[in-house]
């Protein structure tokens, strides 16, 4: 009798847990599944970990998903399912405690797919992404398979080159842009400021792309400048071109980088110390040559 | 049972090629092979005058595919997070991408972009990963129009903006950025949930042909859709989130509110107030009601771009009709436009739902032979990737075709006959939400009401419900979904979700 009683018990909760499971799986399908898949992450855990999480602990799942937190670097925070009353959350939980029993959590790729497909691997390219260590219209800019540079597009300058790799954009392009690229190989030159000094006021208008080089343009008061670069060979250096569409008649002093990682000539114009100097005529236009020591 | 309902069950079987019920009887779904090596996650879509399809992809590539002979051909590269394109021509483009809309050039006719003009970028970004640039559309003057969303608080800010900074809000600039070692989480909570710390974010700007630039409506929070319909209305989707409590649909007015207030601190005079410290009943008052709702897991979960049918490309009924793109579910939605007093609002009906379609619908474009391409993308949320293909075979199926909101009641115009003997046992739900700083709203104040009276033309085309006097600021969901027509097809799409902006005198 006692064991009868038991069993009719046990029958009655298993009943109603599978109802509630039944109606969880339509709350499930309407607010969950588009991001929680059986057995692998997609964009959040799959049903097999949150159950390793939350079995027989229904409260603690009511708790998280009514205010989520953040515990997985690089990924999407779940948002609030307070819309969802407390009968229906405890029926999803039912419904991911029956349907990930004794189900085994497949393992998912890692790594960037498309890495050695032709159009991420065109020598020269541009490519605008977020770049550390840059205003975040910044531009990539691979100039040959050895040296590349980082020009920002919101102060309308050059902000550092390097030689090694182009870029790793994979923690960018995996997700949504909550991270920066990494840059591939060794930062070799770093300018602080514009030649032209502060570029307060400057608007980036574009760039044109000559055998994949860019050549970028900005306006700088009623000055139009065109800025482009060619990388010298074996990952020595790089020449940048300047061409002013109206230089100031008395001449420009342009300050050149301090870094002392590099030497800095100009075609036009002579130096001192740390400053070009070039007259109306010069500054139309002008090449420096940036060598990396 | 009625004799003819049993007669339409027992040789429903026979007659299912006659009677058909399923999309794929009125529409192939066809995937078209992306190019290899690019990943396939759509964010711009745009049909060429001479039926080729333009669309960019997530990692910057804009390509050329040609349905003649399946090929793809690469016109740009490098974009960062092209999410709205504008085709001027076959050789000149406009794409709006994180930082700026730029116009890409074949300037010397040898296939490729070699010239990408900047034509807008003086709006901020603080480098978090939500602030995401929509658009261009434009109207018939030419003008132009972007929409720019906000920041999440997800992450903080860069260290380097581009733009000016807002200080209106709890945290400072220094709590607002990114350091080494810093714990976000200890700060997140008091940045608002998504927020607009870099000019113009979470505003709709107006770009004219002569360059100039003004702000022309604010309250944005991820308006991941932009576009005019056939009567010229600027219509806007959003996202479920803080507040929204589901997803809308705007019409957009020059000088609008539409209810995301973080944006407000950029409006002309703001003096400083901080949009999350104001009475929410006020923001309320400010803000331009919503023409329609998706009810989240219902309907969509995150809308996207609205598109209007051309003539042909779908049942006469259809033509001059706006569609919505959805990201989280397996459906298309129609919008089902009506006026009351000179108010837009809508009745929103799932279309290609749970068909071949799939999910992650985000980009849509009807190319010159009538096809309907659909552009997926995830970006790690719920979506999809790649293109399907849509192409409809020029048999009528039975579907609602209008709505018409009355004092105390629908009248619905169907495409084909109403079977009167399928009328009964109709239903309405309705609910409204709550307007709060908390992500999503729970339905308030459900009510569900048995619609007796009924009543359908002679031609048995227009069927008029009498659900009682509708209410105000609710969403109304229709369920018709055992109507059927007089030759024994069943409904297309069984549910229309009304949001009543205006109730008719």
């Amino acid at each position: 009798m006692k064991f009868h009683a038991f069993i009719c018990i046990s029958l009655g909760i298993a009943a109603s847990q599978a109802r509630a499971a039944s109606e969880g799986e339509v709350l499930f399908k309407q607010n969950c599944s588009a991001c929680h898949a059986l057995d692998q992450q997609v964009v959040g855990p799959s049903l097999v970990e949150i159950r390793s999480i939350y079995l027989g602990k229904p409260d603690d799942f009511l708790k998280w998903c009514l205010a989520p937190g953040k515990k997985r670097p690089g990924t999407i925070d779940m948002p609030s399912m307070a819309h969802i009353p407390e009968a229906g959350l405890r029926q999803i939980h039912a419904y991911i405690m029956a349907t990930a029993d004794g189900v085994k959590e497949k393992k998912s790729a890692s790594g960037d797919p498309f890495a050695s497909s032709p159009t991420q691997n065109e020598r020269p390219t541009v490519q605008r992404i977020f770049m550390p260590n840059s205003g975040p219209a910044a531009i990539a800019v691979a100039l040959d398979s050895m040296t590349s540079l980082c020009w920002d597009a919101g102060s309308c300058r050059l902000r550092y080159a390097w030689t090694g790799g182009f870029i790793d954009g994979w923690p960018y392009w995996h997700a949504n842009g909550s991270e920066q690229a990494k840059i591939i190989g060794t930062v070799r030159y770093t300018e602080e400021e514009s030649p032209f000094g502060s570029m307060d006021g400057a608007k980036f208008k574009g760039y044109e792309l000559k055998g994949g080089l860019p050549k970028f343009y900005y306006k700088l008061g009623s000055t139009m400048i065109g800025e482009s670069f060619t990388a010298l060979d074996g990952g020595k250096g790089f020449k940048r071109h300047f061409e002013l569409s109206s230089p100031p008649s008395s001449g420009m002093k342009l300050k050149l980088s301090d870094d002392p990682k590099v030497s800095i000539e100009s075609d036009h114009g002579r130096i001192e110390g740390k400053t070009l100097i070039l007259t109306a005529a010069e500054a139309a236009d002008f090449t420096l040559t940036i060598q990396f020591q | 049972m009625n004799p003819t309902r049993a007669f339409v069950c027992s040789f429903g079987l026979l007659l299912s090629t006659l009677h058909a019920d399923s999309w794929k009887d009125y529409f192939t779904f066809e995937k078209i092979k992306t190019p290899a090596g690019v990943d396939s996650q759509v964010g711009a879509m745009g049909a060429l005058p001479d039926g080729r399809l333009a669309v960019a992809f997530h990692r910057g590539e804009l390509m050329i595919y040609q349905p003649k002979d399946d090929t793809w051909t690469l016109f740009g590269s490098g974009l960062q997070e092209p999410l709205g394109m504008l085709v001027e021509s076959p050789d000149k483009i406009l794409v709006m991408q994180r930082a700026e809309l730029t116009r890409l050039t074949d300037t010397d006719g040898d296939g490729k972009a070699d010239r990408y003009e900047t034509v807008y970028d003086d709006f901020g970004m603080t480098g978090n990963y939500h602030e995401f640039s929509y658009g261009p559309v434009k109207d018939k003057e030419g003008n132009l129009y972007v929409v720019l969303g906000v920041a999440s608080n997800g992450s903080p800010i860069r260290k380097e903006i581009r733009g000016e900074f807002s200080n209106i809000g709890e945290l400072s600039r220094e709590e607002m950025t990114e350091a080494p070692g810093k714990d976000w989480g200890k700060f997140k909570d008091k940045s608002g949930r998504m927020y607009s710390r870099a000019s113009y974010r979470g505003w709709l700007m107006k770009i004219s042909p002569d360059g100039s630039v003004e702000p022309y409506a604010s309250g944005f929070r991820s308006p991941n859709g932009i576009g005019f319909d056939a009567k010229g209305r600027l219509l806007v989707t959003d996202n479920q989130g803080d507040w929204r409590p589901t997803s809308p649909l705007y019409n957009i007015t020059e000088g609008g509110f539409y209810g995301h207030p973080a944006s407000l601190v950029w409006s002309k005079g703001w003096k400083g107030k901080d949009p999350l410290k104001m009475d929410v009943s006020k923001l309320d008052k400010m803000q331009v009601p919503a023409a329609g709702y998706f009810p989240q897991g219902e309907l969509a979960n995150s809308p996207t771009q609205p598109i209007v049918v051309p003539e042909g490309a779908m049942p006469e009924g259809m033509t001059g009709e706006t569609i919505v793109g959805e990201m989280n579910q397996n459906t298309l939605i129609r919008v089902l436009d009506d006026e009351v007093d000179g108010t837009f609002q809508t009745g929103l009906v799932p279309f290609l739902k749970d068909s071949p379609l799939g999910h992650g619908n985000h980009r849509l474009a009807f190319t010159t032979d009538k096809s309907l391409y659909v552009g997926k993308t995830a970006l790690s949320w719920a979506g999809g990737t790649g293109i399907t293909r849509i192409r409809w075979n020029g048999k009528q199926f039975f579907t609602v075709d209008k709505i018409k909101a009355l004092p105390d009641g629908f009248a619905l115009k169907f495409s084909e006959p109403v079977d009167p003997k399928s009328v009964s046992g109709l239903k309405m739900e309705r609910h409204t939400y709550e307007y709060h700083a908390d992500y999503g709203s729970p339905k308030i104040d459900e009510k569900t009401i048995t619609i007796d009276d009924t009543e359908l033309s002679s031609d048995g085309l227009t069927l008029t419900l009498k659900t009682g006097p509708l209410k105000q600021n609710y969403l109304h969901q229709l369920i018709l979904g055992h109507l059927h027509s007089k030759d024994g097809s069943n409904l297309m799409g069984g549910q229309i979700w009304y949001q009543v902006v205006k109730v008719p005198r």
